[in-house]
Parts: C-alpha cells; sequence; structure tokens
C-alpha cells in the first residue's frame, strides 16, 4: 500500500476508535500522551461536525429531545453511519432509520417520522426554484386528454405519512410559533411538504388527497392517480384536490 | 467564463446570521466570501441569498470539502458541484485547503493534515492541475491548521506549499492565523516561514481568530484577530505588497459590527505597511 494510504487508513481508524491511536503515534510527532490529547481535538471537531449539520437538518428533534440529547445521537448515529460526503448537507438522509433502531429512542416511534418529515423539509429548502403553473394552462387542455395529463410538481414536493402527529409537532417547535403549545397525540397525520417561494411548508394532507398526490408522484396520470385515491377513499374529489393544489402553487408543469 | 479580476482590499465571511443586514446596509467590502458546500443547492434561500451578495460584491468560495489530499481518490461528484457553482456565481477567488479529509469512502469532514512528503506532493500537484483543468482557472490553496504533525515530513508545510504553487501555477491562500497557531503548537518561527514564499504566488489572505485549550491553539474563528498575528499580517502586508484579506469568522458569530471593525484593521494595516518585496 502506497504510504500516504496507509498513514490515511491509520489516522482514520485511530479518528473512529481512540483504541486505535497507538497503531498511528509512531507516524505523529510528539510523546504518545500529547498525541492522544490531540486527537481527541480532531474526534471532538468531527462529532461537531456531525451535530452541526443534524442540527440543520433537524431543528424540530433537537429541540423535542434535548441538545444534550441530540449531540449524543449526533455521535452515535455517525458512529453507525459515517459521512460519505464531503457536501455535509448531505449528511442525515437515514436518521430515520437510526432514530427507529436506536434502543433510548426506539420507545417514542413519532422520532423517525419527524425525522422523515424534517428531511423532506431540509430537500426541499434546497430544491430548484420553478414558476407555479396557473390552473388557467390545465383548463386549456381538452377535457378528453385530461385523464391523460402527468403533473410536475414543485420540486422538493413530498408526503411524508405517519402514525402520529408530525404536522402539528412540526408547526409548534417553528420560530415564532405563538399559538397554544398543545398536541393531540391520538391523531395520525400525513404531512404534505412543499415550497412556496423560499418558503418550506408543511401541511396535514387529507389521507385521499396523498393517495392521489403519491401516484402522481411516482408518474401516474391525473387518471390513474385518482382511480387510486378512489379505491381506499370512495369520497375523493379530484376538483376539491386540484382547486387546492394550484391554490398551494404545488403544481409547475404538466406533460399531455 | 471570464472570471472578475481578483479583488482589492479587505473582505468578510458572509454567514447567514448577517445576510439581511450585510443586503441592506452595503457595508464598502472588497468582497465576500462564503463556504462552496453550503451552497451545493438547485435553488432556494440560499442560492437566492448568494445571488443577491453577488450582484452587490465580487465573490470568494471558499472550499472545504474537495479533500485534494485523499489518497485514494479525488471526489469527482463533489468537483462537479463544485464545478456547476462556479460557473453560476463567476467568484472572483476559488480556493481549499492543503488537507485531506476522507479516506476508504468515509468522510471525517474535517481538514486533516498531511505528511509533507514527495509522494503527497505528486499526489497534490496531480489533483490541483485537474482541479484547475476542470475548473477553468487558478485555484487558491491554503496552509492548515494542525494539533499533530507527521514524522515522515520531508519538508515544511511552507516548503511544500511552495513547491506546489511553481508546479501547477496554483495560487496560495495564506492563513496568517493558521500558521501562527501551527508555529505556537509545534514550536516554529511563523515570521521566518513567509520567507520561503513568493509574493506573486500570494493570492488571498486570511486573518481569524482561535482559541486556546490546554496548552493548545485551536482554530475555532471564533474570536478577535490576536496581536501576534495582526504583526504578522504587517510583515505579509511589507513583504508580498497588498493582498486581497479576509476576516474569517464561524463559531459565535458576533454583530456585524464587529467583524466590519476587524475589517478596517487589516485595511488600515494594509495602507499603513509599504510594501517592499
Amino acid at each position: 500500500m502506497p504510504d500516504l494510504l496507509d498513514f490515511q487508513a491509520d489516522f482514520g481508524a485511530a479518528l473512529r476508535d481512540r483504541a486505535r491511536t497507538p497503531a498511528l503515534a509512531h507516524r505523529l510527532a510528539g510523546e504518545p500522551d500529547v498525541v492522544d490529547t490531540r486527537m481527541a481535538i480532531y474526534r471532538a471537531n468531527m462529532v461537531a461536525a456531525a451535530d452541526k449539520a443534524l442540527s440543520a437538518a433537524y431543528p424540530v428533534i433537537r429541540q423535542v429531545v434535548g441538545a444534550e440529547f441530540f449531540h449524543g445521537l449526533a455521535r452515535e448515529y455517525q458512529r453507525a453511519t459515517p459521512s460519505t460526503s464531503g457536501d455535509l448537507t448531505a449528511f442525515g438522509a437515514t436518521f430515520d432509520a437510526f432514530l427507529a433502531a436506536f434502543e433510548h429512542t426506539r420507545p417514542m416511534p413519532y422520532l423517525p417520522e419527524l425525522a422523515r418529515l424534517e428531511w423532506a423539509a431540509h430537500l426541499a429548502y434546497g430544491a430548484a426554484d420553478a414558476p407555479a403553473w396557473d390552473v388557467a394552462a390545465l383548463a386549456a387542455i381538452p377535457p378528453d386528454r385530461q385523464d391523460a395529463i402527468r403533473f410536475q410538481w414543485c420540486p422538493g414536493l413530498a408526503v411524508v405519512r405517519s402514525a402520529s402527529p408530525i404536522v402539528r409537532i412540526w408547526t409548534i417547535h417553528q420560530p415564532g410559533f405563538d399559538g397554544v403549545f398543545e398536541v393531540d397525540w391520538g391523531r395520525a397525520e400525513t404531512a404534505l411538504v412543499a415550497r412556496d417561494g423560499f418558503a418550506v411548508t408543511v401541511v396535514d394532507c387529507p389521507p385521499a388527497d396523498a393517495a392521489f398526490i403519491e401516484a402522481s408522484l411516482r408518474g401516474a396520470s391525473l387518471g390513474d392517480a385518482a382511480a387510486a385515491a378512489l379505491e381506499d377513499h370512495p369520497h375523493f374529489d379530484l376538483g376539491a384536490l386540484l382547486a387546492r393544489a394550484f391554490a398551494a402553487r404545488l403544481v409547475c408543469g404538466a406533460t399531455h | 467564463m471570464t472570471a472578475p479580476a481578483s479583488p482589492v482590499g479587505t473582505g468578510i465571511g458572509l454567514r447567514q446570521p448577517h445576510y439581511r443586514e450585510v443586503f441592506e446596509r452595503r457595508p464598502p467590502l472588497a468582497f465576500l466570501e462564503v463556504h462552496s458546500e453550503n451552497f451545493f443547492l438547485e435553488g432556494g434561500a440560499s442560492m437566492h441569498a448568494l445571488e443577491r451578495a453577488r450582484a452587490a460584491y465580487p465573490i470568494s468560495l471558499h472550499g472545504v470539502g474537495l479533500s485534494l489530499g485523499s489518497a485514494d481518490r479525488l471526489a469527482g461528484e463533489h468537483l462537479a458541484r463544485l464545478k456547476r457553482l462556479v460557473d453560476r456565481v463567476e467568484p472572483a477567488l476559488v480556493s481549499e485547503h492543503l488537507c485531506w479529509g476522507a479516506v476508504g469512502g468515509v468522510h471525517f469532514n474535517d481538514l486533516l493534515p498531511l505528511p509533507y512528503t514527495g509522494e503527497a506532493l505528486a499526489l497534490l500537484a496531480d489533483r490541483v492541475d485537474h482541479v484547475q483543468t476542470v475548473l477553468k482557472r487558478r485555484l487558491l490553496v491554503e496552509n492548515l491548521s494542525a494539533y499533530v504533525e507527521c514524522r515522515d515530513s520531508e519538508m515544511t508545510e511552507t516548503a511544500f506549499l511552495a513547491e506546489l504553487a511553481r508546479r501547477t501555477g496554483c495560487g496560495l491562500l495564506l492563513d496568517l492565523n493558521n500558521l501562527y497557531v501551527n508555529a505556537t503548537n509545534f514550536g516554529f518561527d511563523a515570521g521566518q516561514r513567509l520567507d520561503a514564499l513568493d509574493a506573486a504566488s500570494i493570492g488571498q489572505i486570511h486573518l481569524a481568530g482561535h482559541s486556546v485549550v490546554d496548552d493548545c491553539l485551536v482554530d475555532t474563528h471564533g474570536a478577535v484577530v490576536c496581536d501576534p498575528v495582526w504583526a504578522l499580517y504587517a510583515q505579509a502586508c511589507r513583504r508580498f505588497g497588498p493582498k486581497p484579506t479576509l476576516i474569517e469568522w464561524d463559531t459565535d458569530l458576533p454583530a456585524l459590527d464587529v467583524l466590519l471593525q476587524q475589517a478596517a484593521q487589516a485595511s488600515d494595516i494594509a495602507e499603513r505597511e509599504p510594501a517592499h518585496a
């Protein structure tokens, strides 16, 4: 192995596991105890970077569990799922699965669901800018062709299903929230995450609407997506959904 | 693409809590610097802020995640995204660090020190050539703050950088706080190191603060520039002439006015110290 690669492999091993430091120490100048202290600085930097990145992507979970516990989660998540990119905004994509499996968060099943919502919001924040489509453009498509329309939803749009009140939890933890800090824990909420201009929006989405949008996001035509929604939700009202979607500027184009 | 000419004067790192105030006050700064990786996004509020900044100031893109010195691979996708950003922003300056940060597919998201060997120099020269070819512009490479030193080093970091610049035509981003931190941590004369550098290779200077943990200086970018670093800056101005200079501040971000005061102090020194390179 080339010497530089060998050195970096030893250095990386010592960063991830203090017990591996002695194998590196002979490559570094200074007394072993000083090297040990200095490597601890790098180790703390590494955890701080993970904490900072996860705090940016998961600000609500950080508030829910507290900064100190969150720091521990960041350390354990990084240990289990190290970063693979020099771009830390990409770090944390699998935090939901970690929270579902980690012994100290396993008793809180709403946390992974909230994590999926926050990750969708994190992606929506940096999604491409796209002007919304006017409902008049939809009306201009001949009625016999409308069933075949495939919507292009605004970049970042996502549906997050959950058995917990994740939209309510997200809402009351937003900066500037001044309503009553209460959660009805019996509610199951499905979140619709979108961008309105530069703002990320999160709203409670009726299950029938969610079924339609999910099918459409997977590439189904308007007709097929409506059929999918009607299957489980016989009262699904396509006209009302389209009115809501266009009013919320969720559609930015269509092919037909 | 024609990049704007290198800015003359002092700039600050633009961080999110200061966006609004900078856009409203438009302080007289030569340039603004941002971390490249914070803008590897398709769109949204951050990209909009960067575009507003770009409309008002020359921009310096400072990368922290390319990991130029990783022995196993250079992350092509990371470089491709940097290229997209460079094309979009048309920055005045683009910089990265003399470091490595990833091995075996794991990224430590930190700036880790290299052994300053012939092997590392050959690797870095290849990498810098490649990056400059892809970006179609000169890259500035920054000296590192470090807490450990490699026993295998065959030369000083400064000599390594001088040779890297000679081989590749890259510029150097001389971080005087990093140099001071290392001089203190490893016991060498920071001022003497400046003599090994050629004025034409210096593309930018960074000034920042650090903190002290036990017996070790830690490069936190969370404090005002200390007196010995100001003295080094005066020496660098005399030796290299005026260079684009940045006040860099990342943690415990103070009021914008504190950064502007530090920038004004740097400008005063640059004007007071006649170059005699």
